[in-house]
């Protein structure tokens, strides 16, 4: 089995952070490839650009530890897979911590260099003010 | 008239499947004659025995350690400057067709602009021409991956889709099951028309691409065919052409199974242990898959198929050429023809690649057939060559100064041409580290008929591991002298050579970001 975690240090509150994060269906917006994210029934169907998809079963969504698991069910066949994401404060700022297990291995690069990406995205998002002038919009549109 | 020069490559293609090499079982005509009208060099090396490290090698004329792509999944830098990028700008037309592999396969969010270019059926990325190439057009191993080829037969045909063998299983790892007649793994019967076959597609595109040029321009087209590579599913309609049950076996081929087992055993410990099914170095050959397995039958099914492959590619390589010629300008065209790397086909009872440096995935076909309006004569070369060498051969062919960054020299043209170059060998390297934390690094020298194999300390090997061959005595490279005593002056000068040769690593390594 391989393991992986790639972090990032973002300037964000952590609860700002874990909104984001734990919000199943809006990862295609930070993991740069992904077009699409919807979740029914607990499982989240993934869009590739590609034209694939991926198929994720969410295991659990922990507010209080601030962790998001989940496991890749399909297409692909791993014998194991389990993915992470875990925030953390420090001060003002917050730690992303993003793990993956998985056996076989052959997608261990692919996948660390792709997470590697999204944890730039997920900063550039949430540092860029993008999200928080959109997350404070939302009211007044309703408004 | 421009200069045309016309590179030729195909994948996994070891010396001996050309007729002009000594092979006996495919007809490659074609090949054969540019080799009696040029130079034919009999002892050609890869820096490094997968794809992309390879062709990373051919594209810039460095060592591995130089441009950086130290195994398969380590992208060439998007910087990284090429001998096409050269002739662009020198006023070349530039195009590739086939397989490019620069950058990795496996790549599921399309982070690099070959898969991206793929994908959307463009023949740039997206600021213009790609690593100097003003066309691209690419193609894999089958009707799996994100290439020109299989976006077109999903277009066009479907149906045909199916026939192919997935290189890859569900879970990424190549694919260890198998087919055809034996069962033989990456085997498969392809309904596939010969027609719609990628090989004659990337000489279709390739093609194409030259009715397009002028006849005043100078153009470099590097013509890449995916095969013979793994799966070995060639269009069933030519299965005829070699009827697996007619061959010999390979003499690389030990038929007993304790002299297979004695042989391996007189080898570092990785060859024994993936014999046996006990250890999995690397992505390039199916990890589940046990060559201790595979049987006399497999073996020439596998080979079969692999001449079949071979008779496509030459004539297939003969259409492009007719398609020059019948422009005229046949006799301002230099040709350059060869592969990336070698392929074991059975030779100590094993196939595919792998941290293995013996002939049968060293020794590559490597011909250059001059522009006939150039002077020189038909000469074959036996002093080592490496593929490092192909992009300043292309700056000499333009007339255009080798640059510094290049560690090749111009292919020499004669055996005379060759002793002036004053090489003390050519080096070939490997590096590995497997995700599930293997770690293995070889580096060889080739030179006065002599093959020396360092090993460095990784998760099989403790550093103190070799192997030494004479190529000239041992052809078969079946009797290691690494721990005999008589060979160990000339052991000891290999060494020294090999250590004077090869580049410092670099201080930071690339990251490997896919296993292919």
């Amino acid at each position: 089995m391989a393991e992986f975690t790639n972090e990032i240090l973002i300037d964000a509150p952590a609860d700002e952070v874990w909104a984001v994060v734990s919000a199943a269906e809006r990862q295609a917006e930070w993991f740069p490839g992904m077009v699409s994210s919807t979740v029914e029934d607990g499982i989240r169907t993934i869009g590739t650009v590609a034209g694939g998809f991926l198929l994720e079963k969410i295991l659990s969504v922990d507010h209080e530890q601030m962790r998001f698991d989940y496991t890749i069910t399909g297409p692909l066949q791993f014998d194991h897979h389990l993915g992470s994401l875990h925030i953390e404060s420090e001060g003002n700022a917050s730690r992303v911590s993003y793990t993956q297990e998985l056996r076989p291995e052959a997608l261990t690069y692919a996948l660390r260099a792709a997470t590697g990406d999204a944890l730039s995205a997920l900063k550039d998002l949430l540092e860029s003010g993008i999200y928080s002038r959109g997350f404070q919009a939302v009211p007044g549109e309703e408004s | 008239m421009g200069r045309k020069i016309l590179f030729v490559t195909t994948d996994q293609q070891r010396y001996d499947a050309l007729g002009c090499n000594g092979g006996v079982v495919a007809r490659t005509p074609v090949a054969d004659t540019l080799a009696a009208d040029g130079v034919r060099y009999e002892r050609a090396h890869p820096q490094n025995v997968v794809c992309m490290p390879s062709r990373a090698t051919m594209l810039t004329g460095q060592h591995i350690r130089n441009h950086g792509v130290w195994m398969n999944g380590v992208p060439l830098p998007a910087d990284a400057p090429t001998v096409a990028g050269l002739l662009h700008d020198s006023g070349y037309r530039t195009g590739l067709f086939g397989k490019a592999h620069f950058e990795p396969f496996l790549d599921p969010f399309l982070r690099f602009p070959e898969n991206r270019m793929g994908v959307s059926g463009a023949t740039q990325d997206e600021t213009g021409p790609h690593r100097g190439f003003e066309r691209m057009e690419f193609a894999g191993h089958g009707a799996a991956g994100f290439v020109h080829y299989v976006s077109w037969l999903r277009d066009n045909h479907p149906e045909q889709m199916a026939g192919y063998f997935p290189v890859l299983d569900m879970t990424l790892e190549v694919n260890s099951e198998g087919g055809g007649d034996t069962g033989a793994p990456q085997v498969k019967h392809n309904p596939v028309p010969r027609g719609i076959y990628h090989t004659d597609w990337v000489a279709d595109r390739a093609i194409s691409w030259l009715d397009g040029l002028d006849s005043a321009e100078n153009w470099f087209c590097w013509l890449s065919f995916p095969d013979p590579h793994h799966p070995w599913n060639p269009p069933a309609s030519e299965l005829h052409r070699v009827p697996w049950r007619d061959l010999n076996l390979p003499a690389g081929y030990p038929t007993d199974p304790s002299e297979r087992e004695r042989l391996l055993d007189s080898k570092p410990a990785h060859w024994r242990r993936w014999y046996d099914g006990d250890l999995v170095s690397n992505y390039e050959a199916p990890a589940r898959w046990v060559p201790a397995t595979l049987t006399p039958e497999q073996v020439l099914e596998v080979n079969a198929m692999v001449h079949i492959q071979n008779e496509l590619v030459d004539e297939a390589l003969g259409r492009v050429l007719s398609a020059v010629s019948d422009k005229g300008w046949d006799n301002d065209l230099d040709v350059i023809y060869t592969t990336d790397h070698g392929e074991f086909q059975g030779d100590f009872g094993l196939l595919f690649k792998g941290p293995y440096h013996v002939d049968s995935l060293m020794r590559l076909p490597l011909i250059w057939r001059p522009a006939p309006s150039t002077t020189g004569q038909p000469a074959v070369v036996t002093t080592p060559v490496g593929l490092m060498d192909l992009a300043p051969t292309f700056c000499d062919i333009a007339g255009l100064e080798v640059p510094d960054w290049m560690d090749g020299i111009p292919l020499p043209r004669s055996e005379i041409d060759a002793s002036n170059h004053g090489r003390a060998g050519v080096i070939t390297e490997w590096d590995s580290l497997h995700p599930n934390g293997t770690e293995v690094h070889l580096q060889s020298i080739v030179a006065d008929q002599m093959l020396c194999t360092r090993y460095e300390a990784g998760t099989c090997h403790d550093g103190t591991e070799g192997e030494l061959y004479d190529l000239a005595e041992d052809p078969l490279q079946r009797v290691n002298l690494w721990d005999d005593p008589a060979a160990g002056p000339r052991k000891v000068e290999l060494l020294e050579a090999l250590e004077d040769t090869i580049p410092d690593r670099p201080t930071h390594p690339l990251p490997a970001e896919a296993a292919v």
